[in-house]
């Protein structure tokens, strides 16, 4: 909202040279948010009224002249190429060191003296559009003439031109809660409060017949219309706002349309109640204010025809709805240049109700943004007379017709609250005396009853203004006072609390401790993805979309469902990212969420890792799977088993999958290559890609192995290595088991160093090398211990089909 | 016998004096030291000599030896290492090869300030709490004061999730803020309460360099008895402080949240121009930073807390943004786009 400062003056009695800045400043401190202010004067520095004595042709150039510009004290030479020029013209001279547009267009330049075609120019004679003016009966080639304004020489324009405002922009954010800022008048109130200045109310002096032509009113339901104040005024002219009145809108962002809108609009921007006027011609027997009926229509003063339903509330006559009730006129009754007689409208409206019906319609005007702060029923009162008083004023010729019609039904018993005062002072955490909490309250015209200077209790009065939805209990009177007296002057301090350890947040802990363990353990880039997918991305993993929660709004068909993996996500990240980095390892920390046919949904964190390489190996699928065992052994995990495949992961390769799983066979974690055709869903097929997920939230829930020390053997160990063939499908995990159980007592490690499958070994079989550890806990062990050991070893590979190599048989 | 040894001894140490080389050295090694060298043979001739001239001779002998081994292998060993030092210097060797450690990976700017975040709070005693981010209406809203047609829901565009619709519950929506956790955990723990709440929020509006659907806020909540705004300031100026390691001032302005009152804007003095003015705060000395306020009674009440006994204040404020702001990012979405031209650089 635009504040003018002189506006403000009107209501409250500020020093002269009052400092826009610092106001804006103290305002956005104590009362909203001033995002700018606006000196409408600094964009007339050192341009003054001057005087064409004498005006000479140009010796080089056809269409400029030389004139002789009288500034008052001193006459300057000015070449200017203005049609319109006269001897004895009063002109805006842009002196050396203004800031002008050169023929209104482009940025602001700095006057500097010229030499133009050969004369010296000291100074410009100014078009409108050069000052930043307009002035529609101005010739393309004319300059602005003041001479009808007789001014001075040497004054500056802007006291001639009137521009010496400034002009506050509150932001409309941070006046949400306050029904009362919506005008001038309520900002002075502020202000008066803030800086210790003297509030001057409003004081209409109009009369209203008591007898005579009354507009007939008929309120249907006074919860939606606590009170309508009606009046007819007939003789009106509908002419121009006189130019102060339209200077004010102007300055305050409003659009000039005819004196009895501009009235209506002026009282708004005063006192912040918006208005109506109606042409009476255009009525049908009065008026009826009622909720719309089912599909009834209005066209209305934006051009739009709207469809209006049963709960919003219209102003209607005995036909139609003429408009919708504190939101937008209709078309039709309009003030158009004909009107003669009009009714004025000065209502009061349901906050909620208004501001239902703009959100359905979809239509936001500056009554909309009054009335759904919810306003004081006693100012549609002294809005209505001093519009009356306004129109009177304007139109001398127009006649009030008769009383002001006033239905209305609206609770009048003032608020009163108790307040605390210990309370105030132990919530603001500032010592302030009772005197100055009476002083500050009083000074927003909250009425106190304190007993004595010592008393612990006010009893307050909110004045109606702040009545409605604004101050209605003790804290908001703490809030009043906190902020007169000034949030600046509260110390900060610390607070002496009890020593106590806070509360343990395990899983926020491990999470910092588990990115440590990708990152700079294993050289993971952790990525943050987006909390949704589309459909696309549900199908390219195979995934089911039944499982997923669905948004019921959404930005984008690629974020229509919850995610209940992470995967598809990283998943992309992986196809933007193999444009420009050829091994990839990445993972993400985050929710899941699962439809369960519960309310909530199953929320649990889930940590995701993918691994990509250019070509073909399974080699990184065995990576991915010691990312999973480094965490199980970083978090001391206990009773974790593993189980091939990996169940609801459609988009895991169906062979090339583990899942680690709890004592009770809940699945943990997973890791696995990723599924072909998901692969070729996402035009990955040059890569290869493993990828782990690891249920972070059920992972946490496992008790933790408690570690206990061991004594490191005192007798030295025996290491020897062997070979063998077997079928190419027997697993290691089977080698490595039959090894063991062949010597079991003495075997303390068994290492896999090689796997080899190729030229120098049949086609179906596969060499694996081992070296094996020995160890005895009480004695040295012998090569002949060793020797038998081997042996065992050796003859229980062979049972099992395989063939010692290096051994002749 | 023994001026012989004496002289033997002095002939070799001026010889090896002279040495000029290692072969040399190895040389005159050779002459008194070696197999048949002369102190060699005088040692080897003991055996003819007498018991009374082997008890004389004998450690004499010994003790000359001693003496012309340490000296020789000195000289030999400065030898050897010049010729090391000369060696080692025609080497080549590129130490600008680049390592060959698999290089460290990279945490997430939001995770490392997040948690630098937690960790100060931690030692002001407070807890890190943790919500859901599907929530419910009840808890995103009418708990927080923030009833059906207020125009907060507005400042707040909601992302619902279909068919979800519960009569006490309301609908299902996307968190729009991390404060519905203050009544979790006012329900869980009850008064006092010192915690705060880092966590993902979404906003269904349009994403552009500034604004995006999802982003990071922290909650704070303080609630005991005779609590103030004074120590919302002190508590804010001592967390920025340890944050940006420098002085930070705080400055409350009124604002309006409807789960608080008295309700505030907070600002924190610019850490570029020390308050004097610049680009980065427009001018102002300050930069705008969180919302704030002493909780609101009926905030407190859907808590379960009585609010005649206890009182507190809370505070949200954009992580999302302090990272920003950190680190000079100017489009919100490089944070979660997964570009890793982007996460390696943090």
């Amino acid at each position: 909202m635009l504040v003018s400062l002189n506006w403000l003056k009107d209501f409250v009695e500020l020093p002269k040279d009052a400092d826009g800045k610092t106001l804006g400043n103290l305002l956005t401190l104590k009362t909203a948010e001033v995002d700018h202010v606006i000196d409408e004067s600094a964009d007339y520095e050192n341009i003054i009224v001057g005087q064409i004595i004498e005006i000479t042709a140009h010796p080089n150039a056809d269409k400029l002249k030389v004139t002789k510009t009288s500034i008052g004290k001193e006459t300057l030479q000015i070449v200017c190429g203005g049609e319109n020029i006269k001897e004895g013209m009063y002109v805006a001279v842009a002196c050396l060191g203004a800031k002008v547009k050169w023929h209104g267009e482009g940025e602001p330049v700095v006057m500097e003296k010229a030499v133009i075609r050969g004369v010296e120019s000291y100074g410009m004679i100014c078009a409108s559009i050069e000052i930043g003016l307009n002035n529609p009966d101005e010739g393309t080639h004319d300059i602005l003439d003041l001479s009808a304004l007789k001014p001075e020489t040497g004054t500056p324009i802007k006291d001639v031109l009137h521009k010496d405002d400034i002009i506050l922009e509150f932001d409309n954010k941070s006046l949400t809660h306050r029904p009362d800022l919506w005008g001038h008048m309520g900002i002075a109130r502020e202000v008066a409060a803030i800086t210790n200045s003297k509030f001057k109310p409003i004081k209409v002096s109009v009369k209203i017949p008591e007898t005579g032509e009354s507009v007939d009113v008929k309120v249907k339901d006074f919860h939606l219309c606590p009170r309508y104040c009606g009046l007819i005024i007939n003789n009106i002219k509908i002419g121009k706002s006189p130019d102060w009145l339209a200077a004010r809108l102007k300055t305050t962002g409003h659009g000039i349309h005819n004196n009895i809108v501009d009235v209506t609009n002026y009282v708004m921007m005063e006192l912040g109640q918006p208005l109506h006027a109606f042409d009476k011609t255009l009525i049908q027997n009065g008026i009826v204010v009622r909720t719309a009926k089912k599909n009834e229509k209005i066209r209305t003063l934006d051009g739009k025809e709207y469809n209006l339903d049963e709960n919003m509330l219209v102003i209607a006559d005995s036909k139609k709805p003429v408009a919708v009730a504190g939101i937008i006129g209709g078309e039709h009754s309009g003030i158009n240049e004909n009107t003669t007689a009009i009714i004025l409208e000065s209502a009061n409206f349901n906050h909620s109700s208004v501001r239902k019906t703009s959100t359905k319609l979809g239509v936001r005007t500056d009554s909309v943004q009054r009335f759904e702060k919810g306003l004081d029923p006693l100012l549609a009162e002294t809005a209505i007379l001093r519009a009356t008083e306004l129109i009177l004023q304007i139109c001398p010729e127009a006649k009030i017709a008769g009383p002001i019609t006033d239905i209305q039904k609206f609770n009048k018993k003032p608020l009163k609250i108790t307040l605390d005062l210990e309370k105030a002072k132990s919530k603001i955490g500032a010592d302030l005396s009772v005197q100055e909490m009476k002083k500050i309250l009083e000074s927003l015209e909250f009425k106190v009853t304190a007993k004595g200077k010592k008393t612990k209790i006010f009893i307050v009065e909110v004045p109606t203004f702040r009545a409605t939805k604004d101050v209605l209990s003790e804290d908001d009177l703490i809030e009043e006072i906190a902020r007169i007296y000034g949030y600046d002057n509260i110390e900060p301090t610390l607070p002496s609390l009890p020593a106590k350890l806070p509360l343990q947040n395990n899983e926020r802990t491990k999470k910092h401790r588990a990115r440590e363990l990708f990152s700079y353990g294993f050289g993971f880039d952790e990525v943050y993805n987006y909390s949704f997918y589309g459909l696309n991305e549900i199908k390219k993993t195979l995934l089911v979309e039944a499982q997923h929660l669905k948004l019921q709004n959404y930005l984008s068909e690629e974020q229509t469902n919850m995610v209940t993996s992470l995967t598809p996500n990283i998943l992309k990240n992986l196809q933007e990212n193999v444009k420009n980095f050829s091994e990839i390892r990445i993972y993400e920390i985050g929710h899941t969420y699962l439809e369960i046919g519960q309310y909530f949904p199953l929320e649990e964190k889930k940590i995701c890792g993918a691994i990509l390489i250019k070509g073909k190996s399974d080699k990184i699928f065995y990576e991915a799977k010691g990312c999973v065992e480094a965490f199980i052994q970083k978090f001391n995990l206990s009773h974790v088993a593993e189980a091939k495949g990996a169940k609801n992961t459609p988009y895991a390769h169906p062979i090339k999958s583990l899942t680690f799983i709890d004592h009770s066979g809940k699945s943990l974690a997973t890791c696995f290559m990723l599924h072909p055709t998901v692969q070729k869903n996402y035009d990955l097929e040059k890569y290869s890609i493993a990828l782990f997920e690891i249920n972070f939230t059920e992972a946490l829930k496992l008790e933790e192995i408690k570690k206990s020390y061991k004594r490191i053997p005192k007798f030295p160990n025996i290491s020897f290595d062997i070979s063998v063939a077997v079928d190419k499908n027997v697993e290691i995990e089977t080698l490595k088991s039959t090894i063991k159980n062949a010597e079991k007592d003495l075997i303390s490690d068994i290492k896999l160093f090689d796997i080899y499958e190729g030229d120098k070994i049949e086609s179906d079989k596969k060499a694996v090398a081992f070296s094996i550890t020995i160890q005895s806990e009480d004695r040295t062990l012998t090569d002949a211990e060793m020797a038998e050991a081997q042996s065992k070893i050796f003859t229980a590979l062979e049972n099992l089909g395989g063939k010692i190599r290096g051994k002749n048989y | 016998m023994q001026e012989t040894l004496k002289r033997l001894e002095q002939d070799a140490m001026s010889a090896l004096e002279k040495a000029d080389s290692l072969e040399r050295t190895r040389e005159i090694e050779g002459e008194y030291l070696g197999r048949s060298g002369h102190i060699t043979m005088i040692l080897r001739g003991m055996k003819d000599l007498s018991d009374e001239e082997k008890r004389v001779i004998g450690p004499l002998c010994n003790t000359t030896r001693k003496t012309l081994e340490d000296s020789f292998a000195k000289k030999i060993k400065e030898f050897e290492d010049e010729q090391l030092a000369k060696e080692l210097s025609k080497e080549f060797f590129d130490t600008t090869i680049p390592s060959s450690t698999r290089p460290l990976g990279h945490i997430h700017p939001l995770s490392q300030l997040q948690e630098e975040v937690e960790r100060i709070f931690s030692q002001m005693g407070f807890t890190v709490a943790d919500g859901p981010e599907i929530e419910s209406e009840h808890y995103n809203f009418e708990s927080l004061n923030i009833p059906k047609d207020h125009p907060a829901r507005d400042m707040q565009d909601t992302f619902f999730i279909q068919e979800k619709d519960d009569a006490d519950h309301g609908r299902m929506v996307l968190r729009t803020q991390t404060s519905p956790v203050q009544i979790r955990a006012m329900e869980k723990y009850g008064a006092p309460l010192r915690l705060i709440v880092p966590g993902r929020v979404f906003r269904f509006e349009a994403t552009d360099a500034s604004h995006d659907s999802m982003f990071y806020q922290v909650e704070g909540l303080l609630i005991d008895k005779d609590i103030s705004l004074a120590h919302l300031k002190g508590v804010l100026a001592e967390f920025l402080t340890r944050l940006f390691g420098k002085p930070v001032k705080v400055r409350f302005r009124p604002g309006y949240f409807p789960f608080v009152e008295p309700g505030l804007e907070v600002d924190f003095s610019c850490l570029l121009c020390e308050g004097k003015g610049c680009r980065v705060c427009k001018h102002s000395g300050w930069i705008e930073f969180m919302g704030a306020g002493m909780v609101h009674e009926n905030v407190l009440k859907a808590g379960g807390i009585d609010s005649k006994e206890y009182q507190g204040w809370a505070f949200g404020f954009g992580l999302t943004r302090l990272v920003m702001m950190r680190y000079g990012i100017d489009d919100i979405r490089l944070l979660t786009n997964g570009d890793l031209r982007f996460n390696k650089q943090f």
